[in-house]
């Protein structure tokens, strides 16, 4: 660890109604890494998210980013939700920009850097269609564009590929990975594709249910850029064996 | 922009420029051409009915007689009709307003919600044949008691409707507007509010349907001076079916009238549900006309 951690959990926990969502967690996140959550449906990634977004304020602990306790406050991350959740009224430039008109009035600059970054990811000829006509891998593009137009360092993704066929899912990956090298972002990275977590990350939490909480905290030392043959590479499939041993343990 | 082959630029900003411009023009046509064969369809079974059943003229006229006594005293039957459609229009204009201001008070204010609903449910349990009257006692004898229902009648649809599309908003999407930091003026102006429109006119068009029917209940009721309802009920009087029947052909069709511009305004406010891309106009970059015109 080179300095203080970007974001800091201390303690946090969630229940609903008699079910713990979230059990009592505490995570570190280094700056510029990128962690991948895995774990069964329901035990608790989302509610992670929510938590460290604000949207949910935890039963317990606290919440600090660079060092600031931002516990139960929203509007300091970046968080792209498990919904692509375009709004149907704005075109794709209008979707990029939205986190802009929420806050101030969008100026000149914001769309020209809208515009940019759709015509660099291959959305130039789109940029003034209605969501209505993107397919569903252009709607993740935008969202994650939209994400990004947030200009915050610490980007929260919950399944934002788990949606597509695996052609595209293999193209955003690459993408993404050229997003975080390029803006020298910190992700969390949530799937239940173990091998898109362990292409993906430098670090893989592995999360078990009922109570929710982290079993498994791996580092992935395979070295980048990474690419097809990595999937093949004897570090990365022992890897493999021990996160699904994990996985499958929890479900048995 | 210069490695593929392109149409000269002047050529790809005059098709542009075309299809924004005559994209909205075809569905109109449409619906235009609809409306034109669903009267031409009742025309026909009302002709039909005449050649089966050969009722006696002074219960129900030909078609071709309406017409013929509507155009004879259309110099009449104008002014009365402007004048119904004026009622319309302001009673319209007022309780839409007054409906969407409600939704969104309801909306914003919980405690307000739970306090108006039963009010609000009340006002349309009062019967408004027994609400004119009341109304002219209080008012006297003007347009405005004829207003003041065709307001009652169409505020009702425009705030339930409205206020189950406020409620029913992607609670996700309302957290995504938290999680961007979103201010509550700008999360109303940019997210809320467009999210209610299509609701929002749903309740616009009901409105639209009923809201002559209020401003002839209120001429019944309340106006001093000649309206179209009298017009129609001397008509009767004098046994000139034919002429009621064509009054109430006007009536109806100030209502169509209505409710054809409501629509019309719902096609114009929910562009992204019939074009693929933003009109011109509404595009906010000119970085992309400004690169066309670069390369010129
Ligand atoms: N608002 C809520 N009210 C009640 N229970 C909730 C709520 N949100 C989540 N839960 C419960 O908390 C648990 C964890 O939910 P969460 O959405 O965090 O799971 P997840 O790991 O994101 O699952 P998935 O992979 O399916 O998205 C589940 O049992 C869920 O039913
Ligand atoms: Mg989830």
């Amino acid at each position: 660890m080179p300095s203080s951690p970007l974001l800091q959990i201390s303690s946090v926990s969630k229940t609903f109604g008699g079910v713990v969502a979230l059990d009592t967690t505490s995570l570190e996140l280094a700056e510029g890494s990128f962690t991948s959550l895995v774990g069964p449906s329901g035990c608790g990634k989302s509610t992670l998210f929510n938590i460290i977004s604000g949207l949910l304020p935890p039963d317990g602990g606290s919440v600090s980013l660079e060092g600031r306790d931002v516990t139960g406050t929203s509007g300091h991350v970046g968080y792209m939700l498990q919904k692509d959740l375009l709004v149907p009224w704005r075109t794709v430039m209008g979707n990029i920009t939205l986190a802009a008109s929420l806050t101030r009035r969008v100026t000149a600059e914001d769309r020209a850097q809208a515009q940019a970054q759709a015509e660099r990811y291959g959305l130039g000829d789109f940029l003034h269609h209605y969501p209505r006509t993107l397919s569903g891998g252009m709607r993740q593009r935008v969202a994650l564009m939209r994400t990004l137009a947030t200009n915050q360092s610490l980007l929260l993704l919950d399944e934002p590929f788990g949606a597509l066929d695996a052609q595209t899912r293999l193209d955003m990956q690459q993408w993404l990975l050229e997003i975080w090298a390029d803006l020298g972002k910190t992700v969390v990275f949530v799937t239940h594709d173990v091998d898109e977590a362990l292409f993906l990350s430098d670090r893989v939490l592995v999360m078990s249910p009922r109570p929710g909480r982290v079993v498994a905290d791996l580092t992935v030392d395979v070295a980048r850029p990474r690419t097809l043959a990595t999937l093949t590479d004897p570090s990365f499939i022992e890897l493999k064996r021990r996160v699904l041993g994990l996985l499958h343990r929890e479900n048995a | 922009m210069t490695s593929s082959p392109q149409p000269p630029v002047s050529v790809v900003r005059e098709n542009a420029r075309r299809a924004d411009a005559f994209a909205p023009a075809w569905p109109f046509a449409k619906l235009a051409l609809w409306y034109v064969a669903s009267v031409s369809l009742t025309l026909l079974v009302w002709q039909s009915c005449i050649w089966i059943f050969h009722p006696a003229p002074y219960i129900v006229p030909t078609p071709r007689a309406t017409y013929d006594v509507v155009v004879s005293q259309w110099s009449q039957i104008w002014p009365l009709a402007l004048g119904t459609f004026r009622e319309t229009i302001y009673g319209y204009a007022a309780g839409a307003a007054l409906g969407f201001l409600l939704a969104v008070a309801m909306y914003k204010i919980r405690v307000f919600r739970s306090l108006s609903y039963p009010l609000i449910i009340g006002s349309q349990a009062i019967p408004i044949i027994a609400l004119a009257p009341i109304l002219v006692l209080v008012i006297g004898f003007n347009i405005y008691p004829t207003i003041i229902v065709v307001t009652w009648i169409v505020f009702f649809p425009v705030t339930i409707n409205t206020l189950d599309g406020f409620l029913n908003l992607d609670p996700d999407l309302l957290n995504l507007t938290r999680v961007l930091g979103a201010t509550r003026g700008r999360r109303f102006w940019f997210v809320e509010l467009p999210g209610v429109v299509t609701p929002l006119f749903s309740g616009l068009k009901i409105g639209a349907a009923y809201a002559v029917t209020g401003a002839i209940i209120g001429e019944q009721a309340a106006s001093s001076g000649p309206s179209l309802y009298q017009f129609q009920v001397a008509a009767n009087n004098q046994s000139r079916t034919d002429l009621v029947y064509g009054i109430t052909i006007v009536m109806m069709i100030i209502g169509l009238l209505w409710f054809a511009v409501v629509t019309g305004l719902d096609r114009i406010f929910t562009p992204w549900k019939y074009r693929a891309t933003a009109r011109r106009w509404f595009r906010r970059d000119k970085t992309r006309n400004a690169s066309l015109t670069t390369n010129d």
